[in-house]
């Protein structure tokens, strides 16, 4: 039989957006449930907060992942990881532990991310080569980058106390960089389905013929996907070395898989045209409350990314896959 | 329009293909090659860079097939792992016979990576990349539970899989055989046999045309997913392969050695030609990227590159190799019904 | 000899009824046209009978037997097959490994190859002479396409042939070399099912006809007993009773210059092409098939950033080197294909609607919802679309109402020059009147112009002013009043020169 022999009910069918994402939610819940049963403080509400923050660094490079998903053309942006260390590398140094050069930071910051994402952007856009390869060869061109910069000096440096605040900090209970969060998802929700651009990039990942068609300058605006993309990768590095105190040369690397799998699971088509970032952010808790909890459990490397593993295949299977109804 | 004969034509529908832009890539690579590496075309250098590109081959021959099916595979250097581990783990130095049961249960442990991932894949029509993804980790767990640390026995004739000469024991006829052919280039020559095999039958066909359009090809009556399910497990065959000259190699398993191997293996493919959308391409060139990728790496080596700057330059170089057989492509192909030409 | 008898059949799409009871015999050796508007249910009882989707209810009966296929394979290999409207070719593959794609003789496990380019070579030779078999599919224009398709089909050796709109892709000779194959076919005994929008070619081909609507068989019409009367069945496809054509609207185009092209060339595909488009005006553009009309098209349009031309709307210089720069000087374009060109078939009809809009210069950065979504209501009225809401997605609307939808984009836009690239394309009989009566209105009403290209030459002949013909991508000859008929419009495509 084709595609069709494993038929777990009506569930995919009917599932429609707002579903999806109240599911997501009640995922996580049983998961910390289930954490509390295994383990006990698990559900703490520090717990809690503690695995909100450590996934929002996944969420906000989930958030590149979704710019430039959504607009089509197999994006994706293996690059985030290295651009973000390379900015935290270069600016810790410019700060030095002082709110004075913080200002400097930040432009240098976005330089390197303007840099990157046009590079990236002109040859996904412009070039027509396959994002896939070409993030990944710009994120060893940037890791050689780091490489020839740590050769022949040491890091130094520390954020400025402003970035700590915004990155590592907690007002009361409540961790900063969830703030940062909150804030920005309504915003990106925004943008995207109420603005001409927002509707321009649906648009060109739905349908590039169309769009183009229809006067949407489809190159331009994947270019610009990807431009945001780097930028947002590069500040999210300064947050990164506000949330570690320091730099070190792999501070990135980490987040860029998980990142694509927090925004594929929030619901990000990978073929383009719709995305929820609400559905990313959920994604990334998810992802992060189950490393929780298998770490928890106790069952070592091994058992940690086996457990990680099956679980996200099997949320794949009723999440993303794509049956089609014959 | 100058020269319209046909032989014009033909010849100018060659240049067109990208095959064509890999073999001069190679080409000018070996020549770089000999000209920093004097005695590269000496037996023994020779030997030492065949064994050194091995892996890379057989992995990248194995992710060409999965990519022209339509998909990719994200897992294949954990998978890679994953086979060393329990080759190792089921062998005992003491015993010759185990390496026998070694041998057999990688395979079937390959087959069983190459059904989930196809299951995943074709079935259940998880986007590969994610797909893949999820399973990479599933094969490091069970990696890591079988060697937390890297180590392992290993039986002595297991070295014939890396050199004949370094296993004392062995037959005279294999000790020539071994001499005149390295074990090496006998791994990538089983491969090449078994996909040249392949691509005569029907499942061989069949791949290419899941790939190109999987919507055609079921309305064709083609098993789409079960093609796909066969590209994956082809894919783990390759990737036994490169076990077995690993563990001959190392006489040891390691749940982390196959990890920069799976991108690279992605890159050599694209790099001779396949095209990332499925469809087209050749298994033969997925080597000859996986060799010119190699080479890349050694002409940075020799040229005296500042190990500093090694990445970076591999990283380039790379994007101009994938630029110029990506390039070609785009020039010659036309679009099915103008469709996209447009964008 | 009956070779297929369908009674009761059922199925369901969701929650949509295609078929809700679905009655249909034919014989062996005769050519059943199959007739019914978009939705009626006559494709999806012709993909049923060739297995490509399951019945919910009903029995089909096959040489006989009762059968039910799983999958379309299973019905080749019983010997029905069917030909695809949406081209099921494989692109990468070559025309002879596509035509015995599915069902390749082996030799032992290998691929008997040296066969399989024979048996191609002979079905080619029958179908078009001349066709490459070595080429690859993508390289094919869709006429040929259309052709490997129909081969594919007979290199199963078929009792029963559905060809669902073949003849959509191919210009009138190649129609008649299809006719003549098909007769041929029909006198060895093979059945044949035949589908078309166009009526003349039903009229021609086919011995009897059944007529679907809403979903079931509404009637026969065997063309040797009850003759071969137009109305009549435009009557039971519509179930109304009203002339097959609509009356030319008599109004005489204005003096003024809507649109002035002077030497407009790209590549190969357009040479040197010069004209006037008048104020109130339908400029028909004719020819035989892909000799350049849709590159014209789109070339107005603003598509090709290379194109070179002289071109003034209104007086006014204009840049066709970007579809934004067209959409400003309202030169809008109303796509051919609107499955892959004009709709974003996942989002919702505002969405659609209002999509054009976004590449417009002086645009408010956040779309005004309230102002746009009364824009759509009455442009939805105006074109009788049938969607209950504007948030449904328009995937879910049948093809007639989906194409009023690229129509209706540019309601609000204030169109100076409507470009029409085949615009009824497989619409049926009702919204393509409803598509050429609006049409009219506007040019009557607005005066505004209009550059038609139609792949049948009946709505050419209905509708325009003036007539194009072209040939390699020059316009060889320009038809005014009576000389637009379908002879004069023939001779003239033929002729080189």
């Amino acid at each position: 039989m084709n595609g069709t022999s494993i038929a777990l009910s009506g569930f995919r069918r009917n599932a429609d957006k707002q579903k999806k994402l109240i599911i997501a939610f009640l995922l996580i819940v049983f998961l910390f449930v289930l954490g509390q049963v295994a383990v006990s403080n698990f559900l703490s509400f520090g717990q809690v907060l503690l695995t909100i923050k450590l996934a929002s660094f996944i969420a906000l490079f989930g958030l590149c992942q979704m710019i430039v998903m959504v607009g089509g053309g197999d994006g994706l942006d293996l690059s985030v990881g290295y651009t973000a260390t390379l900015t935290a590398v270069l600016t810790a140094s410019i700060m030095n532990g002082q709110n004075a050069n913080l200002g400097m930071a930040l432009l240098v910051a976005l330089a390197i991310g303007l840099l990157v994402g046009a590079a990236n952007g002109f040859l996904a856009a412009y070039v027509k080569l396959p994002p896939l390869i070409v993030t990944l060869s710009m994120s060893l061109i940037v890791q050689g980058g780091i490489n020839v910069y740590t050769a022949g000096a040491d890091i130094t440096g520390k954020p400025s106390p402003i970035l700590q605040t915004i990155a590592a900090k907690s007002t009361g209970v409540f961790p900063n960089i969830l703030v940062v969060l909150l804030v920005i998802a309504p915003i990106v929700m925004v943008v995207l389905s109420r603005t001409k651009w927002g509707l321009a990039l649906l648009g060109a990942g739905t349908n590039e013929t169309a769009a183009f068609l229809g006067g949407v300058r489809v190159k331009r605006v994947r270019f610009a996907s990807f431009v945001i993309s780097g930028l947002l990768a590069s500040v999210i590095g300064l947050l990164l070395l506000g949330n570690m105190g320091l730099a070190f040369k792999d501070m990135g690397s980490n987040y860029v898989m998980p990142s694509i799998a927090a925004a594929v699971v929030g619901g990000v088509s990978m073929s383009g045209g719709e995305g929820n970032y609400f559905g990313v952010i959920l994604g990334a808790i998810f992802l992060q409350t189950l490393t929780n909890l298998l770490v928890a459990i106790g069952w070592g490397d091994a058992g940690k990314w086996l457990g990680f593993g099956i679980v996200l295949f099997t949320l794949l299977i009723v999440y993303v896959s794509d049956r089609r109804v014959r | 329009m100058a020269n319209n004969s046909k032989g014009a034509r033909a010849l100018r529908k060659y240049l067109a293909k990208p095959e064509f832009s890999t073999l001069l890539i190679l080409v000018a690579m070996l020549i770089l090659a000999a000209f920093l590496q004097r005695n590269f075309f000496d037996a023994k250098p020779l030997n030492r860079t065949l064994n050194a590109f091995t892996p890379l081959i057989l992995l990248a021959m194995g992710q060409a097939v999965v990519i022209i099916s339509g998909g990719l595979d994200l897992s294949a250097g954990t998978a890679l792992s994953l086979l060393t581990c329990v080759m190792t783990s089921v062998m005992h130095k003491a015993n010759p016979e185990t390496g026998l049961y070694a041998i057999l249960a990688a395979f079937a442990v390959a087959i069983v990576i190459g059904v989930v991932n196809g299951i995943g894949m074709g079935y259940l029509r998880i986007p590969s990349v994610i797909a893949t993804f999820a399973t990479s980790y599933i094969w490091l767990g069970a990696a890591l539970f079988l060697r937390p640390t890297p180590g392992g026995e290993s039986v002595a004739w297991f070295k014939v899989f890396y050199d004949v000469k370094v296993y004392a024991n062995a037959p005279p006829a294999l000790k020539a055989f071994g001499a005149a052919v390295p074990s090496a280039l006998t791994l990538v020559l089983v491969g090449c046999i078994f996909w040249f095999v392949l691509s005569r039958t029907r499942t061989g066909r069949y791949i290419y045309a899941v790939g190109s359009n999987n919507t055609s090809a079921y309305e064709s009556g083609i098993n789409t997913a079960r093609i796909q399910l066969w590209a994956c497990v082809i894919n783990s065959v390759f990737i036994f392969l490169a076990a077995l000259f690993f563990v001959g190699q190392n006489q040891s398993g390691d749940a982390r050695m196959g990890d920069p191997l799976t991108l690279r293996a992605i890159a050599a493919a694209v790099v001779g030609g396949v095209a990332l959308a499925g469809g087209r391409g050749s298994v033969f060139f997925a080597l000859i990227g996986a060799v010119i990728l190699s080479l890349v790496n050694k002409i940075i080596f020799f040229a005296n590159i500042p190990y500093a700057y090694q990445t970076l330059v591999s990283g380039v170089i790379v994007i101009i190799a994938i630029a110029s057989s990506q390039g070609y492509t785009l020039y010659s192909r036309k679009s099915m019904a103008r469709r996209g030409k447009l964008a | 000899m009956k070779v297929l008898e369908a009674s009761g059949i059922r199925k369901c799409f969701g929650g949509v009824v295609a078929l809700a009871n679905g009655n249909f015999s034919c014989q062996a050796g005769r050519i059943t046209g199959l007739l019914g508007a978009n939705g009626s249910g006559k494709s999806t009882l012709s993909k049923i009978i060739a297995g490509v989707y399951r019945a919910d209810a009903g029995e089909i009966r096959f040489l006989d037997r009762a059968v039910q296929y799983r999958n379309p394979n299973e019905a080749r290999k019983a010997g029905i097959a069917m030909v695809f409207q949406n081209l099921s070719l494989v692109p990468d593959l070559r025309v002879w490994q596509n035509i015995v794609l599915g069902a390749e003789t082996r030799r032992g496990p290998f691929l008997d190859d040296r066969q399989a380019r024979r048996v191609s070579q002979e079905i080619v030779d029958q179908l078009l002479p001349g066709l490459d078999i070595h080429k690859l599919a993508c390289e094919l224009n869709p006429g040929e396409m259309q052709i490997v398709e129909i081969a594919k089909a007979i290199s199963a050796d078929p009792r029963l042939l559905i060809l669902d709109e073949p003849t959509a892709a191919l210009e009138k000779a190649e129609v008649k070399s299809l006719f003549r194959f098909m007769r041929s076919l029909a006198e060895r005994g093979v059945a044949i099912n035949f589908t078309s929008h166009r009526l003349w070619e039903v009229m021609e081909i086919c011995d009897e006809v059944t007529i679907f609507r809403n979903g079931a068989n509404v009637g026969s019409i065997d063309f040797a007993v009850d003759g071969r009367d137009p109305e009549k069945i435009v009557s039971c496809i519509t179930g109304v009773a009203q002339k097959a054509s609509a009356a030319k609207p008599a109004r005489p185009p204005s003096p003024e210059i809507a649109l002035k092209v002077e030497g407009l060339s790209y590549g190969d595909a357009l040479k040197d092409i010069s004209f006037e488009l008048r104020k109130g005006e339908i400029l028909g553009i004719g020819g035989l098939a892909g000799q350049g009309q849709h590159e014209l098209l789109l070339a107005l349009a603003g598509c090709y950033p290379g194109v070179d031309c002289l071109a003034e709307a209104d007086g006014k210089r204009v840049r066709l080197n970007r579809p934004a720069n067209a959409i400003r000087n309202s030169i809008l374009l109303v796509p051919g294909d609107r499955e892959l060109e004009g709709l974003f078939m996942k989002h919702s009809v505002f969405n659609n609607m209002i999509f054009p809009k976004l590449g417009l210069a002086r645009q408010p950065v956040f779309t005004p919802r309230k102002q746009y979504w009364a824009e759509c209501e009455a442009a939805i009225d105006l074109l009788s679309i049938k969607a209950h809401s504007l948030d449904m997605p328009v995937r879910a609307l049948s093809g007639g109402n989906q194409q009023k939808i690229v129509v209706g984009r540019w309601l609000s836009f204030d169109a100076k020059v409507l470009l029409l690239a085949d615009p009824a394309k497989g619409v049926d009989i009702g919204a393509k009147r409803d598509l050429y009566r609006y049409i009219a209105d506007q040019v009557r009403e607005k005066r505004v112009s209009v550059i038609l290209y139609a792949s049948d030459i009946e709505e050419l002949v209905e509708c325009c002013d003036r007539l194009l013909v072209m040939y390699e991508g020059q316009v060889i000859a320009t038809l005014e009043g009576d000389d637009i008929n379908e002879e004069t419009i023939i001779s003239t495509s033929m002729k080189v020169g």
